[in-house]
């Protein structure tokens, strides 16, 4: 039978979860091993998203990102982290910054699959479509 | 202009007033594959079922032109463990791997309204006629459940066609699904047409389905129809030969969406699917590409499903309900006449009866050229008008039975006086069913003409002649008989009286001759 990435890394994962620092290394050493072994090396990319994935589920944290016309005070960030956890119900939040000057004003956040736009690009164009109408 | 600054302002004011808080979660994806009409999404994890795709295109020659045309509308119809099958509505060359799909919460809906009649439309609602876009502010989702059983009720009014074979042996009732099936070129959209042609003051919308037709073709029957003033009652839904397979796989639901808005006002609505067998072919390519299993003839196991669901959307609704109707001719088209291939065999399971239109009996000039034989409508006769009925009542069997005998007389020589009476009137009945295209016929000259056939009135006029005498009888009886046609036309009834009067009639232009 065929393994897939994610089974992989669910396997991975599985084996890490008891271990202390001191065996990470050895265990990963073994994994890539298999790995290579099985000829699955070509799939280490996607191995890797998956444990993420899964690392991140497990442990309840939420990768999220906000993009903004310009640089946004911490007070800000702090608002909207605190927002971002609200609607996953995640209990950490990774967040990264990006600046995105077309977006004019306002920001778009997201996390995992949705995008919430709050930008004024965004209303601009709903306005446009609403009043072209 | 009544416009003025003030006015303008103002309006902004007000809309930019409502647009203060709405930054709402949309659940969006990436493309992960492209081809050939569909696409593969990661993300999107709450996709519903045929819920329509918003795939953002950023393409900037489209962008600067402001046609609005920065987004392609695509179908969820594979929802799999981490991505979503689509289809693209549109051009799909556009999309590139790694381009923003928002999923917009709505199964795929079509503009529907008054304000389609008299148009020509792609399955998406957009004009193609080139008079505007469509001013409409409702819209149905294509894809909608059939009636249920309290709310229907059986068919008990007519369509007439106005094709006198079809009138007389296979009726039509409002509510019925009546496959027209036969090989290419040989007169299956030509009776279509007819019927919307001959819908002229019966109270029914009119709606043409082309599902993979040549443009040029269209072009040519829309003509035709304006010609004929049927355009007023008449939208036609085009999804082109050179359209992606994913618009023609929606044409049909597309078209019976907006026939369900006449349903629902409780008007009667005509539609005709032109045709299936070439949406079958449509989605099983869509099925193949998101490589769902094949099965016989390569279709995929759902193909039944596909066209069952949407001939269940055509009823009669009972007056509770509003007492609305939707009529389906679906159109099917076989490969050497071979009624028994897959999906012949699925529809004519599914529809209410078959128009069964035969090569040889096209070629020996009888058209429409309808099999009485394998033609059937198993709704039958509770949709016939009355005098209909009394004239029409044998004529089916009596069509069908000419044919055999008329193969078993040519061996024989010497025939008893019976069968030979039978023979000639069996000629002059196939000569009679003889009708010429974008000609149809109220049911009173129809009724007419069967009476004088059928009381042996035509039994002495030579069977070359029968045309020349038929089109004679009607001329006359519009010139002369008008009180009789218009009684037939309205109370659908033929008593004694009136018979007598029509028989009067008959000698009378018999005589004049």
């Amino acid at each position: 039978m065929k393994i897939t990435a994610r089974q992989f890394a669910e396997g991975l994962y599985g084996s890490l979860e008891e271990r202390k620092q001191g065996e990470v290394n050895e265990t990963i050493k073994r994994f890539a091993g298999i790995i290579v072994a099985s000829g699955q090396a070509g799939k280490a990319e996607k191995i890797i998203a998956e444990f993420v994935k899964i690392w991140n589920r497990k442990k309840g944290i939420a990768v999220a990102e906000i993009a903004s016309a310009r640089k946004l005070d911490r007070e800000t960030v702090k608002l909207l982290d605190g927002h971002i956890a609200k609607l996953t119900g995640a209990e950490k939040i990774e967040l990264t910054e990006k600046i995105d000057e077309s977006l004019l004003g306002g920001a778009v956040i997201r996390y995992g699959d949705k995008v919430a736009d709050g930008s004024l690009k965004a209303k601009l164009k709903n306005l446009k479509e609403v009043l072209v109408k | 202009m009544s416009i003025t600054k003030d006015f303008i302002v103002e309006e902004l004011k007000k809309q930019i007033a409502g647009f203060t808080a709405s930054a709402e979660t949309k659940t969006v994806g990436t493309v992960t594959e492209v081809g050939d009409g569909i696409a593969r999404v990661s993300g999107l994890s709450d996709v519903m079922m045929s819920e329509m795709l918003e795939f953002k295109v950023a393409d900037k020659a489209q962008a600067l032109g402001g046609s609005g045309a920065d987004k392609i509308y695509g179908v969820a119809l594979n929802l799999e463990e981490d991505s979503v099958g689509a289809v693209i509505l549109g051009d799909f060359g556009r999309i590139k791997e790694g381009d923003e799909v928002a999923a917009t919460r709505k199964i795929l809906e079509v503009p529907v309204g008054e304000s389609v009649v008299g148009r020509v439309i792609n399955p998406l609602g957009e004009a193609l006629d080139g008079q505007g876009r469509i001013e409409t502010d409702k819209f149905y989702p294509i894809e909608k459940i059939a009636p249920g059983v309290i709310t229907r009720q059986s068919v008990t009014q007519p369509v007439q066609t106005g094709v006198k074979a079809i009138d007389a042996m296979i009726p039509i009732g409002r509510g019925q699904r009546e496959l027209i099936i036969g090989d290419r070129q040989i007169g299956k959209t030509a009776i279509a047409i007819d019927t919307i042609i001959n819908q002229k003051g019966e109270n029914m919308k009119c709606i043409y389905v082309a599902i993979g037709q040549k443009e040029s073709k269209i072009a040519g029957i829309v003509k035709k129809l304006e010609e004929a003033g049927a355009m007023e009652y008449t939208t036609v839904v085009l999804a082109g030969a050179s359209d992606p397979a994913s618009l023609l796989y929606v044409a049909p639901y597309a078209g019976t969406a907006m026939a369900e808005y006449f349903l629902d006002k409780g008007e009667d609505v005509l539609i005709i699917y032109d045709d299936l067998s070439k949406h079958a072919v449509a989605y099983r390519e869509i099925s193949l590409l998101l490589r769902r299993p094949p099965g016989r003839e390569a279709y995929p196991g759902d193909v039944f499903y596909l066209h069952s669901r949407l001939l269940e959307r055509s009823c009669r609704l009972n007056k509770d309900y509003g007492g609305g109707s939707i009529t389906a001719l679906p159109i099917i088209e076989t490969q050497a006449g071979d009624v028994s291939a897959y999906i012949p065999t699925n529809v004519i399971s599914i529809t209410d009866g078959q128009i069964y239109l035969e090569p040889d009996l096209f070629y020996q000039g009888n058209r429409p050229a309808v099999n009485a034989g394998l033609s059937v409508s198993r709704v039958g006769s509770a949709a016939q008008i009355k005098a209909m009925k009394k004239v029409a009542g044998k004529m089916r069997l009596e069509a069908a039975q000419y044919r055999e005998l008329a193969a078993f007389a040519q061996f024989g020589s010497d025939l008893d006086a019976e069968t030979r009476a039978k023979l000639e009137r069996g000629k002059r009945l196939m000569e009679i069913f003889k009708q010429d295209q974008y000609a149809p016929l109220s049911v009173a000259l129809q009724v007419m003409t069967f009476y004088a056939l059928i009381n042996g009135f035509m039994d002495d006029v030579p069977v070359e002649n029968i045309r020349t005498f038929e089109a004679g009888l009607q001329k006359y009886a519009l010139a002369d008989g008008k009180e009789i046609v218009e009684a037939i036309n309205k109370t659908g009834a033929l008593d004694e009286a009136m018979e007598g009067k029509m028989k009067e009639l008959i000698v009378d232009y018999k005589n004049s001759l």
